[in-house]
């Protein structure tokens, strides 16, 4: 910021000489209509103007020059600085007592006021740094977290594509070193042979499937969904995924309860159907073999389908419920060691989140039937 | 057949040990397979086999806990198998007393010749260190009492301590040396984080020994593990 000419350290002395002076001749030239009184009141209340804005030294000259004036001037006998009565006397020393006192003290509180200006300034320089300094912070933390997050998707992707690689590696090798022959030659029988070849095609298709989920999963995220809405019946999308996943419950019971008379729904059918069937994939993989999957579906209010598969598995906890819809999330890996890992890509649930939310329904886990296994609840809006 | 060596495979992965069972097999080896640690300590304890190839993240017992299991009570040599990534867990692995590793993906001719070569060291008939005063092995010929060596019949000076690491390369021929476990047995506990001490000898050791230390025969140097030594023919 610029200073002007007044704010500098010799103006206050010029402006006390000055004003003193002019206020002087105004007095002066008013003349008669004035008694000693009002002069030194208007006199004093300079002093105080000189003291606040320039502070006590100023106001020291314009006390000592204002009574000098108000002696010279105003005090008979006139024009000279002799005082001819006594009480006048007492006028001027009283005037001078004021006035530097009361210049002293204005000084002083401007003083105050001005260091109280500072303070404040500091301490709002002060917070502004930290605030500025803790967000960096919170930055650098959210940089961290999201660093950390990447890091531990890709360990997820790289595993899961490096372990069906690493099964297809070493059965090719073994057949390779049949057909190449080596010292000492290998003789494979046919049904190992047969056996190889079955790994690294299930293998193939394992990676296939994890492949696709990235695709789909990226579609998702980045908002590319696209959805080939049609009216369709709730009993069809579940008896399509119900047929798909015929192989995967072969050793499980699956009861399908749906209500009578339930409307139309306006969604993608293939896309509901999958995660119906992902639904079931995971019912199947998580519960006991010989155990129920109970499949059913029905009226929520006026305007929502809801649609529930519900295992006897081993239940996800609480605190998991949300989680297991991250994608790469297993609960079994985190949680219950006393399962086998499982097979399934962690994809799964994120996609059926994805998918459901884009028809703007929901999708959550409660516990299943008298709070054992795992039930999973989804809604689509019927759009009637 | 009772001649056949026997290998315990544990991975929870039931490809894979479905591919290594038959590709092992097929190769001349008697296998069993475990899902998990707990049930592969189990395996052990039950069939004694000959050697055991283990992976490292397992639900259960995983496959750190399992080394350390085995070897408070078995010498039987053990191979990891582990990924890109887990480098710090296969030298944990290695430091706990497993012999090899291979890195996953592997050809089976890798893992075949890892297995080869630990099942050769365990073979070999103990040593009793204290009254051997002469070593031989491929290129490297030792004596022990006069602290002499020669490679290739040509004979080479070492500092004490470069006698003493080579010394200690030679009767671990084959075998993954983590650089922990080099310098707790040649400078002692405290040393262990020295790695630095490790790089110099060896580096020195090579010039000595190397045809060309740049691209060395003998020391092979296993990234971010430590090394291995070979004898040559």
């Amino acid at each position: 910021m610029r200073r002007s000419i007044l704010d500098r350290k010799w103006a206050g002395y010029v402006v006390a000489a000055l004003s003193v002076g002019l206020l002087t001749l105004v007095l002066k030239i008013i003349g008669g209509h004035v008694n000693a009184a009002t002069v030194s009141l208007a006199l004093l209340l300079n002093v105080l103007f000189v003291a606040t804005r320039w502070g006590s030294l100023p106001a020291l000259l314009a006390s000592i020059l204002a009574m000098l004036c108000f002696n010279f001037f105003f005090l008979p006998p006139f024009s000279t600085f002799t005082i001819a009565a006594t009480d006048n006397w007492i006028a001027l020393l009283a005037f001078l007592i004021t006035a530097v006192t009361a210049g002293q003290l204005s000084a002083r509180a401007k003083r105050r006021a001005e260091e109280a200006e500072f303070g404040r300034r500091e301490i709002e320089r002060l917070y502004a740094e930290l605030r500025d300094a803790f967000q960096r912070a919170s930055h650098a933390e959210a940089l961290r977290q999201s660093e950390k997050l990447k890091s531990a998707l890709l360990d997820a992707v790289t595993h899961d594509l490096r372990t069906p690689l690493t099964s297809i590696k070493a059965s090719i090798t073994t057949l390779l070193d049949e057909v190449r022959g080596g010292e000492p030659p290998v003789s494979l029988d046919l049904d190992s042979r047969v056996e190889m070849m079955e790994v690294i095609d299930e293998e193939s298709d394992r990676l296939s499937r994890f492949i696709n989920g990235l695709i789909e999963l990226a579609r998702i995220e980045a908002g590319e969904l696209q959805l080939r809405r049609h009216w369709g019946a709730v009993d069809e999308i579940i008896s399509t995924a119900l047929s798909r996943a015929k192989p995967i419950t072969r050793n499980h019971r699956v009861e399908l309860k749906v209500e009578k008379e339930l409307p139309g729904v306006r969604v993608d059918e293939r896309a509901v159907s999958e995660v119906v069937y992902t639904l079931i994939d995971n019912a199947a993989k998580y519960s006991p073999e010989g155990s129920t999957i109970r499949l059913s579906a029905r009226r929520a209010g006026d305007e929502l389908i809801q649609m529930t598969v519900e295992d006897n598995g081993p239940g996800i906890a609480n605190d998991l419920r949300e989680r297991v819809f991250d994608k790469f999330f297993r609960a079994t890996r985190n949680g219950d060691v006393t399962t086998r890992q499982p097979t399934g890509t962690g994809m799964g649930l994120a996609i059926a989140k994805g998918i459901i939310e884009a028809h703007e329904g929901r999708i959550w886990i409660e516990s299943g039937e008298g709070g054992r296994g795992t039930r999973v609840v989804f809604t689509v809006p019927t759009n009637q | 057949m009772t001649n056949q060596p026997r290998i315990l495979v544990v991975d929870d992965e039931p490809q894979l040990t479905r591919v290594l069972r038959t590709g092992l097999k097929s190769h001349g080896y008697d296998v069993r397979v475990a899902a998990d640690g707990l049930a592969g300590f189990e395996a052990f304890n039950d069939w004694h086999p000959d050697l055991v190839i283990t992976d490292l993240a397992m639900p259960n017992v995983d496959g750190l806990e399992l080394c350390r299991r085995l070897r408070a009570i078995s010498q039987v040599p053990i191979i990891v198998l582990s990924a890109k990534g887990e480098e710090k867990t296969k030298v944990e692995a290695l430091d706990l007393g497993a012999d090899d590793f291979v890195t996953k993906p592997f050809g089976i001719d890798e893992l075949l010749a890892r297995v080869r070569a630990s099942l050769r060291r365990a073979k070999a008939p103990p040593v009793n260190e204290a009254t051997q005063t002469t070593l031989d092995s491929g290129d490297f010929h030792v004596d022990l009492e006069t602290r002499e060596i020669t490679v290739h019949d040509k004979p080479i000076h070492l500092t004490p301590k470069e006698f003493d690491l080579l010394v200690y390369f030679i009767r671990h021929s084959g075998k993954v040396l983590t650089h922990r476990t080099l310098l707790a047995a040649l400078w002692g506990g405290n040393y262990v984080e020295q790695n630095e001490y490790l790089r110099v000898f060896v580096g020195n050791l090579r010039k000595k020994i190397e045809a060309d230390s740049a691209t060395p025969r003998y020391i092979l140097t296993e990234p971010w593990i430590g090394y291995r030594f070979d004898p040559g023919q």
